[in-house]
């Protein structure tokens, strides 16, 4: 069955943060609704945390590393599930179930997953 | 025997979305099934002309695209080292799908392309290659981007619904409704960009108009009890019956109040009608947008002439109208009827009344031409400024231009 990354991103927030608190009843519930489905996933530290590499001058060139993620968006990369689903109508359906989705705090991105087997 | 070569084309094209729907189904791929098509037709146009269409050019050409993919994917395993343990590969010449399985083939291929994952315009260009037949220097030329544009568009759109497993299925009833939502509005807006165009200097671009009309008779074959697939063929129908009075001998727009009816194609008037009729009946209790706008379009239809128009009626419809699409677009459009119902000083009350289309150029514009009724013309002419510096086509400021040129009339 075809797997689907759901890419979390939301309002960026320290797991200190009381409103990280607050939003997690919601991840769990979701955690457990859609335990069948989850491969896997994890939730990221703020976006503050975050560096994006690049190489210049192709393999084995300058590693040159940037402080801070790669899109400059309100939203932050927070979060991700691993979900196996029959085709994108179900995944964009489980996706849809993500507080992030719902809440306000931001959207999810589905992204299908390569498959090297 | 031998055959025409226009003659094989439109055989070919007639035939092109169905043989595709069905080696979409069979190879579970529309990219491979889409070059395996296009082989068979190359095949055919290569030979059809010298040996004359087959007596069944679709049982043809569906066994020779089935070949053609089978070649294909043995070469591509090949490439890859691995054998391909695909069923279909097994069975060359399988007998040809009866009509019915085609139908649904058919019928899924439409809400794939259609599908709510893909951009608007990935939705338009993969509707055009592959419900409508057209080649990818066709799709450029309809979308009016270069061929490399439009052949990325077309293999992007493809690559998505390949590795995203965008399902080659018709939706649940649940999901339908809206599912049929995005589908209408793929076409309308096909058919708009050829009735209305949004950029360019022409007043009507035929060619997508006929795309748009071919695709709307096609969904109405395949759902023809759905209220909105008659009534967006009904539209179109209507809209589209004023093709030979809409521009004039100089290539300019002639407004509907001035359009010479009898050159109107009473034939396409009398199919919408009629399928005006049949949504209506379809939809006794909740009104569906496209059914009322085509029954109001109808009413233009059925006018011997402007002053004869129905206005009562027409306002009444966009009342109806209204109430399940309260667009600023629809409230314009009543606005109109209002003024020629009850003069223009309703009309331009009911226009300026209007919230939240300062920035439209058409709302501007037909105020210029409402305040010209009334004899203000230094207003009007700042309002007719106004809609030229937020843009309005090319076409429609040469209608505003002659209008507000003319005497005032009533």
């Amino acid at each position: 069955m075809p797997q689907y990354a759901a890419l979390i991103w939301s309002t960026d927030i320290e797991p200190s943060d009381p409103a990280f608190e607050a939003m997690m009843p919601g991840y769990n519930a979701f955690g457990q609704e859609a335990a069948a489905v989850i491969r896997g996933g994890a939730a990221l530290y703020n976006n503050a945390t975050a560096t994006t590499v690049r190489v210049q001058g192709g393999k084995g060139g300058d590693v040159v590393t940037t402080d801070g993620p790669y899109a400059d968006t309100k939203e932050a990369l927070t979060g991700f599930y691993l979900i196996e689903a029959a085709d994108l109508d179900e995944a964009v359906v489980w996706a849809a179930k993500i507080p992030a989705a719902y809440d306000g705090s931001g959207c999810v991105e589905v992204r299908p997953i390569i498959d090297f087997g | 025997m031998t055959a025409p070569v226009d003659a094989v084309e439109r055989a070919v094209r007639e035939e092109f979305p169905r043989i595709l729907a069905t080696l979409v189904r069979v190879t579970g791929d529309v990219g491979l099934a889409e070059d395996a098509v296009q082989d068979a037709v190359e095949r055919a146009l290569q030979t059809w002309p010298r040996d004359g269409v087959p007596d069944e050019p679709r049982a043809w050409l569906t066994t020779a695209a089935r070949r053609c993919a089978i070649d294909r994917a043995r070469r591509e395993s090949l490439r890859h080292g691995k054998e391909s343990q695909a069923v279909w590969l097994q069975d060359p010449d399988p007998a040809p799908p009866p009509e019915s399985v085609v139908r649904d083939d058919l019928l899924r291929l439409v809400f794939t392309c259609c599908h709510p994952t893909l951009s608007t315009e990935a939705q338009v260009a993969l509707s055009l290659r592959t419900l409508c037949g057209l080649t990818t220097a066709e799709v450029a030329r309809a979308l009016l981007v270069p061929e490399a544009t439009a052949s990325k568009r077309l293999t992007r759109a493809k690559q998505k619904i390949a590795d995203a497993h965008i399902p080659y299925r018709v939706p649940s009833d649940a999901e339908l409704p809206a599912r049929l939502r995005g589908v209408l509005a793929t076409v309308y807006l096909v058919f708009n960009e050829g009735y209305a165009p949004s950029s360019g200097d022409a007043v009507v671009r035929q060619d997508l108009v006929d795309e748009a009309v071919r695709l709307g008779r096609l969904l109405r074959d395949l759902m023809p009890d759905e209220p909105g697939v008659l009534g967006l063929l009904a539209l179109m129908l209507l809209l589209d019956c004023r093709r030979a009075a809409r521009t004039a001998p100089d290539g300019s727009a002639v407004r509907l109040a001035d359009q010479r009816r009898h050159a109107w194609n009473a034939r396409m008037a009398a199919e919408g009608v009629a399928l005006v009729a049949e949504g209506v009946r379809r939809t006794p209790t909740r009104p569906d947008p496209y059914v009322v706008q085509a029954a109001i379009a109808g009413c233009h239809a059925l006018a011997p002439s402007y002053e004869e128009t129905d206005w009562d009626a027409i306002v009444a419809w966009y009342d109806v109208l209204l109430t399940v699409d309260a667009s600023p677009a629809a409230r314009l459009g009543r606005a109109a009827a209002i003024a020629e119902r009850d003069g223009a000083e309703a009309g331009l009350a009911e226009v300026q009344a209007i919230d939240g289309l300062a920035h439209h150029a058409w709302w501007h514009g037909a105020q210029a031409e409402l305040l010209h009724r009334l004899g203000r013309d230094d207003e009007a002419a700042a309002e007719r400024t106004e809609a030229q510096r937020l843009g309005l086509g090319a076409a429609a400021l040469r209608s505003l231009d002659a209008s507000l040129a003319a005497p005032p009339r009533g």
